[in-house]
Parts: structure tokens; sequence; C-alpha cells
């Protein structure tokens, strides 16, 4: 299994090629332990700010000899960042001890299958996805459904189809990906 | 699709507006869910975070793509 740490050093020098395979490897666990969190807080907003502040702070990140310093750095980061949200807007804080999933290799199998799946997704859901997929990060729905020339209620129902439909396909496979 | 299922999309989605100061806020649209809204929008993109990573050839999401291109300049945070 490896160490997410090994991109530290150039994350730590700048290299956001780097940092963003840091990030491949740590999002969604870094996701999945803000979960007590997500009646509350926003998560996507808690994990973006994370992240861009493990980015700011990683030159001053010292490994501590144990795997994946700087991912438990940022659960740490993520964690005091929801609290303080909690009691920004009057929330007594959530306390639970912060437990990490397992880290989970890429498997070049599944992302075949999805790739397949995704091909036989019909052209609206397809478009859809595919906007996403390409600014979603970036531009809201609204402005992803103009640039289709699609209302954003119509946008948001093929993103809801896409994802069904994947879903379907994939379960066809043996592969059950809408459980948690 | 009902307004509930329309806000939920949307809070799934990566995009999040920013404060002048450049810090990540909530989706507007998440202030109009319920708790268990909420919770249904966190679980959906726990599933799309994990699906657009398995179909991007470096493995990135959405919401790694948004801070990507935050940290190189790029985007925008129109709401």
């Amino acid at each position: 299994m490896s160490d997410l740490d090994q991109h530290l050093p150039r994350i730590a020098a700048g290299d956001p090629e780097a940092f963003g395979r840091w990030v491949a490897g740590c999002e969604l666990r870094l996701r999945a332990s803000l979960s007590s969190f997500a009646a509350r807080v926003d998560i996507e907003a808690v994990v973006q700010e994370t992240l861009l502040r493990i980015w700011q702070i990683a030159p001053r990140i010292e490994p501590d000899g144990r795997p994946d310093c700087a991912l438990r750095v940022a659960v740490r980061i993520a964690r005091n960042l929801a609290v303080s949200e909690l009691r920004r807007v009057g929330h007594a804080p959530i306390a639970e001890p912060i437990a990490l999933e397992a880290p989970q290799e890429p498997d070049p199998l599944l992302r075949g299958i999805i790739a397949t799946c995704r091909d036989k997704l019909p052209q609206q859901p397809a478009a859809a996805l595919t906007e996403r997929l390409l600014h979603g990060g970036v531009l809201p729905d609204r402005d992803l459904a103009a640039h289709l020339g699609m209302q954003l209620n119509t946008f948001l129902q093929n993103i809801t189809r896409a994802r069904k439909l994947l879903a379907e396909c994939l379960e066809r496979h043996g592969i059950h990906w809408e459980s948690p | 699709m009902t307004d509930r299922d329309a806000l939920v999309e949307q809070v799934a989605a990566a995009w999040r507006p920013r404060t002048s100061d450049g810090e990540v806020r909530a989706h507007p649209a998440w202030h109009d869910l319920d708790d268990a809204d909420r919770e249904e929008a966190y679980r959906v993109a726990l599933r799309m975070r994990r699906l657009e990573a398995a179909l991007d050839p470096e493995g990135l999401s959405t919401t790694a793509r948004a801070v990507l291109a935050r940290i190189r300049g790029v985007g925008s945070s129109t709401p």
C-alpha cells in the first residue's frame, strides 16, 4: 500500500500535479471522515477549504513516521472547520472519535466497467454528465445547463438519470454502486 | 423532478461560491434543505465523486478539479 506522503516534498515545492495525485488518493477518505456532520455542515465546502489549506501549509507539514501524515492533518483541519461552522450557527459540537477508512487502491477493472456503462448512456444524460465532469467544480449547474441549451431542471433530471442508469448498468456487472 | 430532488442534485455537485477573500462557502441550495435531505445530498456527492474519479484519466473528481483550478488561479465564483 502506497503512502500518500510520498507526494509531500513536491507539493511543498509548489507542484500542482503532485498535489492532484495526493488529492486523488485521499479525497474520499477525507470526505467519509466527515459523515457525522452532514446534516449540519456543507461537507463539500469543508472538503474544498481543507484541501486549499493543505496546499498552503504543505511546506510546514513534518511527517511523523506513520503513514499518511498529511491526510491526518487534513482530517483534523476539516473537523475543526466543521466544528467552527457548527458553533457559528449555534449548534453544539459533535464529539466523535476520528475514524479513517482503509485506503482503496485504484481498480482498473472497475474503471473499465464504469467507462463501458458511461458509453451506453442515452445522449442527453451523457451530455449532462460530461458537462459536470468537465466543468462541474468550477461552474454552477445553471451555467452548465445553459452551455447545453437546457433548462436547469432538465439538466438536473439528466444528471439524476445518468447516475441511475450507470448504477443499473454496474449492478448488471455485479457492482453495487448505490451502496454507501 | 421535485423541488427537493433538484436542490439535492445541485448540492451534490462540487461547485461552491466563494467569499470576497476566497473562502469556500456552502452551496446556496444547501440552506433550503432539511437535515435528512442534507444527508442524502452528502451520500449522493460521495457516490458522484467516486464515479467522477473513476471516469477521470488522472483519477480526479470534480472536487479535486475545482481545488486545482483555484490553486492555478483559474475558475469562477459566480453564484
